[in-house]
C-alpha cells in the first residue's frame, strides 16, 4: 500500500461515528490532498461493522477493522498494537486522532513506540514542503504554540474541535474492510474496580449547556442552573474553579482539563472567562454570558450578554423558558 | 521502593491568563515567549507538585520508598528541586540540558536514560501534562522507552504488595480503580487534591542539599533524540462581537436574551 493520511478511531460496540470522528475524516480528506495520496481509516473495537460502513461514506478510499471483544472496553495497551499495526498497513506519515478520554493513553505512546512525534489539541494542520507543522492550543487555551516535526517516524495529531468540517456521506459508497492483527497482550494493568457505568446523556452531547461560576457566590445557588438547563432541555456544566470547590461534580467540568462542548447554544453564567475554561466551549454556536461586571473578558467571546445580577436574571430566564410550553428535548 | 517524580518549571498559568483575559497577552520578539515583562512568575508545573504529592502520602501510608525528584531543563531549571526536597523528596537531580524546552519526547529519553543509569528504580509519577504546553507527552513517551506499564490520570496511588501498584483513575463517568504491575509509569491528574506545603524543617533541609547536577549529553552518550520544536507562540483572536442585551430591569433583560435567541432558532420552545 502506499501512503495514506490514517484516520485512527477508538468505536464503541454498534456505534456510528461521533462528530469528532467525523471531523477527523475531513481534515484528512484535505491533507490528502494537499500531500496527493488517499485516505484510510481504522476502527478499532468491537462490533465496528455501522463505523466502517460510514467512514467509506464519508470518503475513506481504504477502511481498517479491529473487531474483538478484548478491545473492549478501551485498554491502552491493547489498543497500542492495534494502531500501530493501521499506521504500517497505511504507510502512513500523518496520523489524525478525534478527540476522546483516553487520548493520553495512547496518542505519545504510540508516536514514541514508531519512533515519531505526537501533537495533541491540534486546532489547525499545515502541510508544508512534503511535511506538516501543527498548530495546538497551550497555557489553557491562552495561546497556540505552533510546532515542526524532527522525529524521523509517524506524526500523530490529536485534534481539538472544528478543526475541520464533516464530509459530505455518499450512500452507497463502499470500500471492503480489511481486518487488522488483533494480537495477545500479556496485560499488566487490569482493573480491580470499574466506574458505574455512564448513565443517560453527556453533556459533550448535549446541543444545550448551562454553565455556572464563582460570580454564583455560594454552592446552593448552582441549582438555579440545573433548574435553567432543564427547562432548556439542556445539561448543566460548571467552571473549574466550582468544581474545586465542590458545588458541581467533576463530571459537569467543563474546560481544557474538563469536557469538551460543543452545543448550539452556552450559557456562561457569573464565570469570567478564563482560557481553560474557554477551551472547552468556544466552539458552541452561540454563546451567551451573564455577569456583573461589564468588563469582564467572557464578554469577549460572547455573541450576546447580559450586564446583570445572575440571582435575578437566572429566575426571570428560567420562567421564559418554562412559559413555551413546549415539550422539552 | 525507589520512585522518581519527573517535575517542570513552567511560567504560572495563572498570571499568563491574567494577560489573556484582558486581551493583554504578546509574544516576543523571539516569537517563541510571551512578553509579559518579567512580572509572571516560573513555578514548578501545579500537576508535577501533585505527582510528589501521590509519592508522599505513599510513604506517610507506611511504604518504605525513596524519593527522588527530577528535572530537565536549561542552567536555572533547578529552582523547583529546591520546594520538592523542602516538601519531603529524599534526593533531586537536575538533568541540565538546553534543547528540551516543549519537546516531550526528548525529555522522555533523556528521563528515561537517567532511568536506567540509576538502575533500580520502581516506580515513576509525572503530573499529567505540563500547564504550559498541555501535551501530557512525557509519561507515554516514558513508558514506552522503559517498556513499562502506564497508568494515567491518577488521583491516588498505593503499594499492592511487592511488584504492583494499586492506582485511582479519575474517568469521565467518576473513578476507578487498577491493578499495575511493577516497573510503571503514572500520571497525577488534578482530582489527587492539593500538595502539601514545605515544612520549615524542609525548608532548612532543602538549603542543606543542591541538586545533583547530571548533563544530558552524557546520559544520551551520542543520540539526539528530539520528537517536536517550537517554532512559534501566537495568541489567537477572540470573537469580540458581544450584543449587550439592556432592558430596565432583569426581566426586560431576560426576555430580550430569550427573544433573540427564540429569533436564531437556538431555544427548542
Amino acid at each position: 500500500m502506499p501512503e495514506h493520511v490514517l484516520v485512527l478511531i477508538n468505536v464503541s460496540p454498534g456505534a456510528t461515528l461521533r462528530d469528532a470522528d467525523r471531523e477527523a475524516l475531513g481534515a484528512a480528506r484535505a491533507l490528502a490532498a494537499a500531500r496527493g495520496v488517499p485516505v484510510a481509516c481504522a476502527l478499532i473495537g468491537h462490533e465496528v461493522a455501522a463505523a466502517a460502513a460510514e467512514a467509506a461514506e464519508r470518503g475513506a478510499d481504504r477502511v481498517l477493522t479491529a473487531d474483538a471483544p478484548s478491545l473492549v472496553p478501551f485498554a491502552g495497551e491493547r489498543f497500542l498494537p492495534v494502531a500501530a499495526d493501521a499506521i504500517r498497513v497505511a504507510e502512513a506519515r500523518i496520523v489524525l486522532v478525534p478527540r476522546g478520554p483516553d487520548l493520553l493513553e495512547f496518542v505519545p505512546r504510540l508516536a514514541a513506540r514508531l519512533d515519531g512525534a505526537s501533537v495533541i489539541g491540534v486546532v489547525a494542520v499545515r502541510a508544508e514542503e512534503g511535511d506538516v507543522t501543527a498548530v495546538a492550543t497551550a497555557f489553557g487555551g491562552a495561546a497556540h504554540a505552533v510546532y515542526r516535526f524532527r522525529a524521523p517516524g509517524p506524526r500523530v495529531l490529536a485534534l481539538a474541535p472544528a478543526v475541520a468540517e464533516a464530509p459530505e456521506r455518499v450512500a452507497g459508497r463502499t470500500v471492503t474492510p480489511e481486518p487488522l492483527t488483533v494480537s495477545d497482550v500479556l496485560p499488566r494493568v487490569e482493573v480491580v474496580t470499574p466506574a458505574a457505568p455512564l448513565e443517560g446523556p453527556r453533556l459533550e452531547d448535549a446541543r444545550v449547556v448551562v454553565s455556572g461560576g464563582r460570580g454564583l457566590g455560594a454552592a446552593d445557588r448552582y441549582a438555579l442552573i440545573r433548574e435553567l438547563a432543564a427547562a432548556l432541555g439542556g445539561m448543566a456544566g460548571a467552571s473549574r474553579a466550582i468544581v474545586d470547590d465542590a458545588w458541581a461534580s467533576p463530571a459537569q467540568q467543563v474546560g481544557l482539563t474538563g469536557k469538551i462542548v460543543t452545543p448550539d447554544l452556552y450559557f456562561a453564567i457569573g464565570i469570567s472567562g478564563a482560557s481553560q475554561h474557554m477551551a472547552g466551549c468556544s466552539n458552541a454556536r452561540c454563546l451567551v454570558a451573564v455577569n456583573t461586571d461589564p468588563q469582564a473578558p467572557i464578554f469577549r467571546y460572547a455573541h450576546y450578554g447580559i450586564v446583570g445580577d445572575c440571582l435575578e436574571v437566572l429566575p426571570e430566564l428560567i420562567r421564559i423558558a418554562g412559559q413555551s410550553g413546549e415539550p422539552k428535548a | 521502593m525507589h520512585i522518581v517524580v519527573c517535575a517542570k518549571r513552567v511560567l504560572d498559568p495563572d498570571g499568563v491568563n491574567g494577560y489573556a483575559l484582558w486581551g493583554r497577552l504578546k509574544v516576543d520578539d523571539s516569537g517563541r515567549a510571551f512578553d509579559t515583562g518579567g512580572t509572571v512568575a516560573q513555578i514548578i508545573n501545579a500537576y508535577d507538585e501533585q505527582a510528589l504529592e501521590a509519592a508522599l502520602r505513599m510513604r506517610d501510608a507506611g511504604a518504605e520508598c525513596r524519593i527522588t525528584v527530577v528535572t530537565v531543563g536549561g542552567e536555572d531549571a533547578g529552582d523547583v528541586l529546591k520546594r520538592c526536597v523542602a516538601m519531603g523528596a529524599d534526593h533531586a537531580i537536575h538533568v541540565v540540558d538546553s534543547e528540551a524546552r516543549a519537546d516531550g519526547f526528548r525529555v522522555a529519553a533523556i528521563v528515561a536514560a537517567l532511568v536506567r543509569d540509576l538502575g533500580d528504580v520502581d516506580l515513576v509519577l509525572c503530573g499529567r501534562q505540563g500547564s504550559d504546553y498541555d501535551q501530557g507527552t512525557l509519561p507515554g513517551a516514558l513508558a514506552e522507552a522503559l517498556d513499562a506499564a502506564l497508568v494515567t490520570m491518577a488521583a491516588g496511588v498505593a503499594v499492592d504488595g511487592d511488584t504492583a501498584i494499586q492506582v485511582r483513575r479519575a474517568v469521565p463517568n467518576g473513578e476507578e480503580v487498577v491493578r499495575a504491575q511493577l516497573p510503571a509509569v503514572v500520571s497525577v491528574s488534578n482530582e489527587l487534591g492539593q500538595a502539601r506545603y514545605p515544612s520549615s524543617r524542609g525548608m532548612l533541609a532543602a538549603r542543606r542539599t543542591p541538586p545533583e547536577r547530571r548533563a544530558a549529553s552524557d546520559l544520551l552518550a551520542g543520540r539526539e533524540p528530539g520528537g517536536v520544536e517550537l517554532v512559534q507562540l501566537v495568541v489567537p483572536d477572540v470573537q469580540g462581537h458581544c450584543e449587550i442585551v439592556d432592558g430596565a430591569d432583569a426581566a426586560a433583560k431576560a426576555a430580550g436574551l430569550m427573544a433573540r435567541l427564540r429569533e436564531r432558532g437556538l431555544l427548542h420552545a
